[in-house]
């Protein structure tokens, strides 16, 4: 490892020579990158029943660095889980190693990379190869890419790889190919205001299969299409997804080689917007699309001696279907969120999905200032009506079969519709208030009742002068089920642009049970200059889904100090 | 740790700064690509890159307070705000309705797999790159209330 740390102490003194030759203006190249570190102390908490692990410090360190000269640019990431990695980490981020790294040329026309590369097709649905620290996620794949624009109208993708799993890869060989073909000069669409364009997709994992006769081929292809439609301030778009059959697992996580059926999904999105307004409807129908690098997931004991399995982690999976519905940012409102169930899953009798299909319906309104309810300086309402189901159809458990319907709906998975009205009073006052309705079918997560939730939040933001401000949030949560009634606040003072400190609990009071009944008090601040942040937190971490971006993690309860760091160069 | 200590101070000392954006290509809301590098060169022109997403409230504060001065601003100071979504697929069809709901007159890009995101080493939106003549010239890290004044006063500096 120390070979390394030498490597990395050694590139960070080229920019120093580089600055100092900057002055005879020659091209010496430039270097680019970032440092992060995220860091915790655990310690044990009685209340919540948390036994800090052996050792408490554990920290999670990112140094990526770049050096670009003329059309060349070589990076690399080198990742640093010292002594441990956080917990509810996956245990395969462990010690210090490099993460990834790359080579990458690139003119008007052609950008070859070899090495790491992240990519994303469409939406996502067949393909993203991507990164995402909080959750713990790095699926770069490894191996080789060519982009290739002729012109400004065609674009094109070929790729092959493998998925980075930890500091390793998975033994899926995934081969992808990707265009885009924008029709609006050929169509003569711009003068019209209008523009058209499409995309076609494939993607391909090889993987060898350890039994005899199996009903799929070892080859799995899938493959998309793509539109995005806009005529003035109207808009369409869609994508069309089919995978070919593929085994899937069984209610133990390990492959079967019964139950193979091809797996689909398709989009569809549009909307209309003008000056003040926008609505924007989105539907999707999901059967059978998990995607994984690795057929079978690996399965690991974790630090508290339970059996987790490496898609806990996220680990392993090639594509991305994220949950379509409005990511909140109250504390309560986070609470029940909601993962999209792309796959098939028999559970029990009970339990049992082979994909989701529903919608959502977002409007934005301005309600114009000068105006009575606008007021000064305008009103700011947004309203988001989210609900997703299963297929119908009928489900047998034994032997495992489903029979559904494209059309129509299925049992409620999860809904939230939600509206938040925001407004600025005057240079001093900012308010805000959100209502929000909840329901979450918790037997499909994790084998709780279903629960129906109604969260009300406001919020208000006094500046004392232009650079000081303090902000209070309130929060309550009305449930059915579950754990109950919840309420909260965050008080939030910043003295000046680059101090920001906070306070915020939430509190269990409703719960039947009484060990549930505890707060989760968290008080922490952060400081700001320039490129740096530093941020300090003590309190006590929820157990639940961690959410970022639609895709969810689940994590147990934990408390300790956490220091943040951030820096670019 | 140790090393990574040394290795933090090391980069502190450094202190350089990133001299020029990214040779990165990301689209914009009619999926036409664009180049950060080079659509953005102007002479004498300042470009202020601003990352955000439909989700980050106080992104969105930071560009509704920043429309208020925008149309004095831009003329004033020859500056073009380019807002950069970094919104994923999961939130990234709100973009459109957002932006015309709320009337940013701002110049709409999508870095939806967070290329350039990743390139800057951004951890935390809301964050602010400020360009002129092809050089980085100054960089916001974060937004609280009024932080635009301040913003306001160093794109007059430059």
């Amino acid at each position: 490892m120390k070979n390394y740390w030498f490597l990395m102490i050694l590139c960070l003194s080229i920019p120093l020579s580089a600055q100092e030759d900057k002055k005879e203006k020659k091209d010496y190249g430039r270097i680019y990158g970032g440092v992060e570190s995220n860091s915790q102390y655990y310690l044990d908490d009685e209340g919540l029943n948390f036994i800090k692990p052996e050792e408490p410090f554990r920290s999670n360190n990112y140094l990526f660095f770049n050096y670009s000269y003329k059309n060349f640019t070589a990076g690399f990431q080198i990742e640093s889980y010292e002594p441990n990695a956080l917990l509810n980490y996956n245990p395969l981020f462990n010690g210090t190693d490099l993460g990834t790294y790359f080579l990458d040329y690139k003119n008007e026309k052609l950008q070859v990379t070899v090495g790491h590369f992240y990519e994303q097709f469409g939406s996502g649905i067949l393909l993203r190869a991507w990164e995402d620290r909080a959750l713990g996620i790095n699926s770069a794949m490894r191996g080789g890419r060519v982009k290739y624009s002729p012109n400004d109208n065609i674009n094109f993708t070929a790729l092959y790889g493998r998925q980075r799993s930890g500091f390793h890869v998975t033994n899926g060989d995934i081969y992808g190919l990707d265009t885009d073909i924008f029709l609006g000069e050929w169509l003569n669409l711009y003068e019209k205001n209008q523009d058209l364009s499409i995309g076609l997709s494939y993607v391909g994992r090889y993987e060898d299969v350890n039994f005899e006769n199996p009903n799929f081929n070892e080859l799995t292809n899938a493959y998309s299409f793509r539109f995005d439609y806009i005529n003035n301030s109207f808009y369409l778009n869609g994508e069309a997804t089919y995978k070919e059959e593929d085994g899937i697992l069984d209610s133990q996580g390990r492959l079967s080689n019964d139950f193979v059926e091809p797996g689909h999904a398709f989009q569809l999105n549009f909307g209309y917007s003008s000056m003040n307004y926008g609505i924007d409807v989105t539907l999707r129908r999901v059967q059978n699309m998990s995607f994984l690098s690795e057929r079978e997931p690996t399965t690991y004991i974790d630090f508290q001696g339970d059996l987790t399995s490496s898609l806990d982690f996220l680990d392993g999976i090639m594509n991305f279907v994220p949950a379509l519905t409005k990511q909140h940012h109250s504390q309560l409102s986070n609470i029940y969120v909601y993962q999209a169930f792309n796959g098939v899953s028999f559970v029990d009798p009970e339990i049992m999905r082979a994909g989701e299909t529903g919608g959502q319906i977002d409007f934005f309104y301005s309600i114009p200032s000068g105006t009575a309810l606008g007021g000064k300086y305008g009103t700011n309402i947004s309203v988001n009506l989210a609900s997703w189901y299963n297929l119908p159809g009928s489900y047998t458990f034994s032997p495992p079969n489903y029979d559904v319907d494209f059309f129509g709906i299925g049992n409620k998975f999860f809904s939230d519709y939600s509206i938040e009205i925001t407004k600025k009073i005057n240079d001093d006052w900012h308010v805000g208030a959100i209502y929000i309705d909840q329901y979450s079918d918790l037997r499909f997560l994790d084998g709780r009742d279903p629960v129906n939730a109604d969260i009300l939040v406001a919020d208000a933001t006094y500046n004392f002068t232009s650079t000081k401000s303090i902000r209070l949030e309130v929060e309550k949560m009305w449930a059915t089920a579950d754990r109950k009634d919840w309420i909260g606040s965050t008080l939030e003072f910043n003295p000046n642009e680059n101090f920001s400190v906070y306070v915020w609990d939430i509190y269990n009071y409703g719960s039947d049970k009484p060990e549930e009944q505890v707060h989760y008090l968290n008080v922490g601040g952060s400081f700001r200059k320039g490129r740096y942040r530093v941020a300090l937190n003590y309190g006590r971490q929820r157990g639940g889904l961690v959410c970022v971006g639609g895709v969810c993690r689940f994590v147990p309860e934990s408390s300790g100090f956490t220091l943040n760091f951030n820096t670019s160069f | 740790m140790r090393v990574l200590v040394i290795t933090l101070f090391l980069l502190t000392q450094i202190s350089f700064a990133q001299e020029s954006l990214p040779n990165i290509n990301i689209k914009d809301l009619k999926n036409k690509t664009v180049n950060i590098k080079t659509d953005f060169a102007e002479e004498d022109k300042i470009y202020v890159f601003s990352f955000w997403a439909t989700w980050c409230v106080p992104c969105i504060r930071e560009l509704e307070a920043i429309k208020l001065h925008y149309s004095v601003w831009s003329k004033e100071l020859n500056m073009e705000l380019i807002a950069i979504s970094t919104d994923d697929s999961r939130t990234q069809k709100r973009v459109r309705p957002l932006v015309n709901g709320k009337n940013w007159p701002y110049r709409i890009l999508l870095d939806e797999n967070q290329e350039l995101k990743r390139a800057l080493a951004i951890v935390n939106i809301p964050y602010t790159v400020i360009v002129k003549n092809g050089e980085i010239k100054h960089v916001v890290n974060g937004y609280s209330q009024g932080a635009e004044m301040e913003l306001y006063h160093k794109l007059q500096e430059l």
